[in-house]
């Protein structure tokens, strides 16, 4: 398991991301804008649909020849003078980054922004060994520097006001901010570019990498990816198996489908395809390169019931246009994907038993599954953790009594009419002014909301009644 | 620690309990890419005035600062009213081959700084302080491999003289470039991606190739777009109608 359960219940977290009044502000205004910006971005785009479907069929052939593809890889990066590491485990995954470190006597690395290090928890490990960590993407700095976690997976910080990020930088870096976010990026780009310069060790994730060619790909705004991968004398990227294309003909599909999901953008701002170390001919690059392959669950789930969840992207669309995720943000889902797919995603890495709650945390609308670039259903997956959760009695007791009653009852059409007949006299006792009561035993469930009340004629009835009046 | 063989054979295991979800293949490649390369610069060369048009567009959308000039020989001077519009002292610069101009004596004449990229690889110290003066420079020069009229985009491939930086740390970054890199679709830079990927890398050739989409830009704090977070603030594409003679360049 890579990630320690969360322990306190998904209602709590919820509970105190609702009683933000920033945040859900924030939330607001940010996961709106990137809807806008993602439709204005595709209906200029006609051919838009079809590079979907592509990209989703790339995907799938991809994961068919997995093993392929990947030898393909290692073989390309290793011939153009890289370092290819295997690494099962989380666990693993920190303990190669950490002897690498240790091998070249770095002090402090410079990271670009990655989920598949913040999944590892890498920056722990790195400081542990003496190393110190750098997140050099703007909205990673800032939550570095608040010692928090990233909220969404493509924009970390929308949780922070302008003003909380002045007194951040001002608190922390000792210098006066004002709450401008103009003045707020310059002292990141001074204080980040010291560190670019200084860092021995460069640490990226990679958005894909070219299996024929042997090049990792990363896409940045803000050009970090771009200093993490030139300055430092050791660049080590991570990624999980699932992220190789067979060719740089599969990879312009995937570019034309990433930035305009992301952010709307037709093309992110940099494109950064990286080909092994510096060559000879070459005044700048680091001296070597290394690429650590993840696992960490990804590869059992290629004939699990996730095995679509490995075609995401991660370019953050299915979080913007989720009713849940739009309410509550990225924390309170307590592990680091947020969002419908991150749901997935946690299932994937930390097993059915971190999902009990989270995968209810969904109301199955299906919005995801519309803007997932390479059409994942994710509501599908949703239901099918569901079940497991139920079925592996990882479910609390109750839930699973009273879903085993409500089955048996809803598939024996005798037993059905009378627990009908059954509930409408007992309502008849209880309601009042035509509602429902709160009762005790459903606390929870009728608390922010009404029971339903059983109609006074079933439909049934009213069908028996047409029949018999000869329609 | 993981071997790469039990890596493998854990997902070749894996493969044999799995069911396809669908029948798929990956994208259809070009089976000779050189020659497909080839025959798709001349159909581009006979409607490169649209693709002009549109690379503008779409350029100036992401923030790039457009201009034309009719030949080679105006570049320079365009060049130093830049510098002077912005009060800069330092330009780093491709070397003249790889730019296809050379721009440095009548930089230099107006008392602008300029460091030439060097061809080869010089000792540790002066690529120590080659860095320094890149990481100091206010303006960087490059040319462009690609102009992509889809998505506004100049594609640079690093090689000898053509170092990654000069279009990354100046806050100003200046690409030169002529209707030769001109294409329309990013399926088109996927054929020269993939004929630049054909057979082993040329001597020269440098291990990393940049899409450069505009300046550098985030929206990080409160969804604000700023520019000029790490990389450039500013980027200008400069379009020689008469063309440039690059002559280090495949």
């Amino acid at each position: 398991m890579s990630e320690p359960l969360v322990t306190t219940p998904l209602r709590e977290r919820a509970q105190a991301a609702l009683g933000d009044r920033f945040l859900h502000e924030a939330l607001d205004i940010a996961t709106t804008k990137f809807i806008g910006l993602r439709r204005e971005a595709f209906s200029g785009f006609p051919q838009g649909e079809a590079l979907r479907d592509r990209a989703r069929a790339i995907k799938e052939a991809t994961l068919q020849r997995l093993d392929h593809h990947l030898e393909r890889l290692v073989d390309n990066v290793e011939r153009l003078g890289g370092h290819v590491h295997f690494a099962t485990t989380a666990d693993e995954a920190r303990d190669i980054i950490v002897a690498i470190a240790r091998r070249t006597g770095a002090r402090m690395a410079v990271k670009s922004k990655s989920m598949a290090t913040e999944e590892i928890h890498l920056n722990d490990a790195l400081a542990a060994a003496g190393v110190t960590p750098v997140e050099t993407d703007l909205g990673e700095y800032i939550i570095q520097l608040a010692h928090e976690r990233p909220s969404h997976i493509i924009a970390p910080a929308i949780h922070k006001t302008r003003g909380q990020v002045a007194e951040l930088f001002t608190r922390e870096l000792g210098r006066e901010a004002p709450p401008d976010p103009e003045v707020l990026t310059r002292i990141a780009r001074e204080e980040l570019r010291e560190k670019f310069l200084q860092a021995d060790l460069g640490i990226t994730g990679a958005n894909f990498a070219v299996a024929e060619t042997g090049t990792v790909v990363l896409v940045t705004n803000e050009g970090n990816g771009r200093m993490v991968t030139s300055l430092p004398r050791v660049h080590v990227a991570v990624m999980g198996v699932e992220k190789v294309v067979p060719s740089m003909t599969d990879l312009m599909v995937f570019l034309g489908v990433l930035a305009k999901s992301a952010t709307g953008q037709k093309l992110s701002v940099y494109t950064t395809l990286v080909q092994g170390p510096r060559r000879p001919a070459e005044l700048e690059g680091p001296e070597e390169l290394h690429l650590v392959l993840l696992d960490n669950g990804r590869i059992a789930q290629i004939a699990g019931t996730l095995r679509e969840a490995l075609a995401c992207l991660r370019c953050g669309a299915c979080l913007n246009v989720c009713p849940v995720y739009r309410e509550i943000g990225g924390h309170a889902y307590g592990y680091t994907y947020p969002g419908p797919i991150g749901i997935l995603l946690t299932a994937m890495l930390n097993g059915p038993r971190s999902v009990k709650e989270l995968s209810h945390a969904s109301s199955l609308c299906g919005a995801c599954a519309d803007a997932c670039p390479v059409r994942i259903d994710i509501p599908r997956m949703l239901v099918e953790l569901r079940k497991e959760v139920a079925e592996r009695g990882i479910a609390p007791r109750r839930e699973r009594v009273v879903f085993a009653m409500l089955a048996r009852v809803l598939a024996h059409p005798a037993l059905y009419r009378l627990a009908v007949r059954m509930v409408r006299m007992a309502q008849r006792a209880l309601l009042r002014e035509g509602r429902a009561p709160r009762l005790a035993f459903l606390g929870e469930w009728t608390r922010t909301r009404d029971l339903p009340v059983a109609a006074a004629r079933s439909f049934q009835e009213r069908w028996a009644a047409l029949e018999r009046d000869g329609r | 620690m993981t071997t790469r063989a039990e890596f493998v054979a854990r997902i070749r295991g894996e493969m044999a309990r799995a069911a396809a979800l669908f029948p798929a293949a990956p994208a259809e490649r070009p089976a000779r890419p050189r020659e497909r390369l080839d025959v798709l610069r001349r159909e581009l060369s006979e409607r490169w005035p649209q693709t002009l048009d549109r690379f503008r567009v779409e350029f100036e959308r992401v923030g790039g600062v457009f201009h034309r000039v009719a030949s080679a020989a105006e570049v320079p001077a365009l060049l130093e009213r830049l510098c002077r519009e912005r009060h800069a002292r330092s330009v780093v610069t491709w070397a003249a081959p790889a730019l296809g101009v050379d721009v440095a004596p009548a930089l230099e004449a107006a008392g602008i700084g300029v460091e030439t990229m060097p061809h080869g690889v010089p000792q540790d110290a002066e690529r120590e302080r080659l860095r320094e003066r890149v990481a100091r420079a206010d303006v960087g020069v490059t040319g462009a491999d690609l102009a992509i009229g889809e998505t506004g985009t100049l594609v640079l491939r690093a090689a000898a003289g053509r170092p990654r930086t000069t279009s990354l740390l100046p806050p100003c970054h200046v690409a030169v470039f002529d209707r030769g890199a001109l294409v329309e679709t990013l399926e088109q830079v996927g054929i020269a991606l993939e004929a630049w990927h054909d057979g082993p890398p040329a001597p020269g050739r440098g291990a990393v190739i940049n899409f450069i989409t505009g300046p550098s830009r985030t929206a990080d704090i409160e969804l604000t777009l700023t520019r000029g977070v790490h990389g450039p603030k500013e980027v200008h594409a400069v379009f020689v109608d008469e063309g440039l003679r690059v002559t280090d360049g495949e």
